[in-house]
């Protein structure tokens, strides 16, 4: 076992405690906007495909199933996070 | 430099989930969460633009433009196929980039267990979010359940096939083939009413399988956001399970309300109209109103706004009782009285408001079923016994807004709307409100 390993799931573990500890205290009332929140952060793994692109090489397959991910966590990013504004600003004007 | 973009990008999504606690905070929350993304993003490409041709970059613009016209288009009714539909391309990414690491041929041993596990659960929850999203939108009736549990037993041995036939360089296709399959079946045999928390499960393994796609590239920002996602889907599914008294496994199972039972009622229900409604509801002082599923197919919301705002005119309090697993996903009945406007401090958790029925005037139940089922507290054989249920039959009068007498998802005969202080409006709910509305001007 490597000592990077290890240190990598510490920080899962923390992580996981952090978010498990904060989400609990979220009211029912934005559970729907917490999800469709948490969708938009799931499309993070497009990060994933931005340090790969670059590496597939010569296969024109593998090249393009690469994309099809960019354009899925894309599309999760951008579009759950516009209608998380859109859900939660409907919230915001009952102050 | 990338390390710290990166060490601010995992604080800001931090704050950002604290700031979610709160209705007056959270829209500053998915700024937050946004800018936390977008340094997340910019510091993957390690300030070297240059490496990606215009294929990446066009694909970027135009599946962002794709999710800001989706996103502008939908309606709030459509939440739970939209949050749907996404939870299956965060899957989908994950395992393309796992299916991807893993045709590299270059991954050290335990990666390759991780990439395995990463591709199976993301794709698991792309055809299973896809067919979730059908069966949200009425596309797909319930499979049959026996079948789908032989089907799942000889699944796995599917992927013997090419290990006998000798086919070494197809055994990640057909492990990716088992998986989108076991997603359909999975998700097929579910019905619809249990959908708040297959849609929350799917949530948390988009979560998952980004957080072990981290693993895969070795990025601790894609480690740190995938287990948060994932921390927040399980945390979402145990609360809509508990709102069920049903384990996970037994919701996954599926089948649930297929068996038939008795459900005749012992004597015809009292029937009312518009019109003695509104005139119960004039000499009322307090009024709680129940939405289920059934405001939101028949999109009532406006109409609930308008008999709210007749009543508060009245001055007669009105209060929303929102049960945990009322709609198709969490949340959802809380969204759409948002949307018309409703304050939410008006809307009350099932722990908030249960003990405040018995000194109700009037309690209106508007589509809802299994959720204000009293067998739940009384019969021990029922299949929804032990389930959290919001007490209206201590009301002093409840007004039941149904079609039918027909009975909800559990399959089972309701006995409030038989109880002597209930009485029904058959109507669909949207209609059955403004007829109450319009009544109300004759009072």
């Amino acid at each position: 076992m490597e000592a990077t390993f290890l240190l990598t799931l510490l920080i899962t573990f923390l992580a996981s405690f952090i978010g498990y500890e904060l989400i609990s205290k979220i009211p029912q009332t934005l559970h729907t906007p917490l999800m469709s929140g948490s969708n938009a952060i799931s499309g993070i793994t497009l990060i994933a495909a931005i340090l790969i692109y670059p590496e597939v090489g010569e296969s024109q397959l593998l090249k393009i199933i690469v994309l099809i991910a960019i354009a899925f966590a894309t599309l999760n990013i951008v579009g759950g996070f516009s209608v998380t504004g859109r859900i939660l600003e409907m919230f915001k004007k009952n102050d | 430099m990338i390390e710290i973009i990166l060490l601010v990008s995992s604080v800001l999504f931090i704050f950002a989930l604290k700031l979610f606690g709160r209705p007056s905070t959270a829209h500053r929350a998915n700024t937050f969460a946004m800018l936390a993304m977008a340094l997340a993003v910019f510091s993957a490409f390690n300030f070297d633009f240059s490496k990606y041709d215009s294929a990446f970059y066009i694909t970027i613009v135009i599946s962002g433009l794709l999710g800001v016209l989706i996103s502008k288009r939908v309606q709030m009714t459509q939440m739970p196929e939209l949050v749907g539909l996404f939870n299956g391309f965060g899957g989908g990414a994950s395992g393309a980039i796992a299916y991807v690491e893993l045709s590299g041929n270059s991954l050290p041993l335990s990666d390759v267990f991780v990439a395995i596990f990463s591709m199976v659960i993301g794709i698991f929850t792309f055809s299973g979010s896809l067919v979730a999203v059908m069966k949200l939108r009425g596309k797909l009736n319930d499979f049959n359940k026996k079948l789908a549990d032989i089907f799942s037993v000889f699944l796995p041995t599917i992927i013997v096939i090419p290990a006998v036939l000798e086919m070494d360089d197809l055994l990640i296709e057909f492990i990716i083939l088992v998986a989108l399959i076991a997603g359909v079946i999975r998700v097929a045999v579910i019905g619809g009413a249990d959908m708040p928390v297959v849609i929350a499960f799917l949530n948390s393994l988009s979560g998952i399988a980004a957080m072990s796609a981290g693993f895969i590239v070795n990025s601790i920002i894609l480690i740190v956001a995938g287990a948060l996602v994932g921390a927040s889907g399980i945390i979402l599914t145990l609360l809509m399970c508990a709102a069920m008294n049903r384990t996970l496994l037994d919701v996954l199972k599926g089948g649930f309300g297929t068996t038939t039972i008795n459900n005749e009622y012992e004597k015809d229900p009292n029937n009312t109209s518009p019109e003695d409604v509104a005139i119960l509801l004039n000499y009322a002082e307090s009024v709680i109103i129940v939405p289920g599923y059934g405001m939101a197919v028949a999109q009532a919301q406006a109409a609930v706004k308008e008999l709210t705002n007749t009543l508060k005119d009245k001055n007669i309090e009105v209060k929303f009782a929102i049960h945990p697993v009322a709609g198709r996903m969490p949340g959802h009945m809380n969204v759409l009285l948002a949307e018309v406007d409703i304050d939410y401090e008006d809307m009350f958790t099932l722990e908030d408001i249960n003990s405040e029925f018995s000194s109700t005037d009037v309690v209106i139940v508007l589509g809802a079923n299994d959720v204000v089922n009293p067998l739940a507290r009384t019969d021990e054989d029922s299949p929804i016994y032990g389930m959290p249920i919001l007490d209206v039959d201590l009301a002093k009068q409840v007004i039941v807004i149904k079609r039918s007498m027909s009975p909800g998802y559990a399959g089972i005969a309701n006995p409030l709307f038989i109880n002597d202080n209930a009485k029904m409006l058959f109507a669909d709910a949207k209609e059955g409100l403004e007829n109450i509305i319009k009544s109300f001007e004759l009072v």
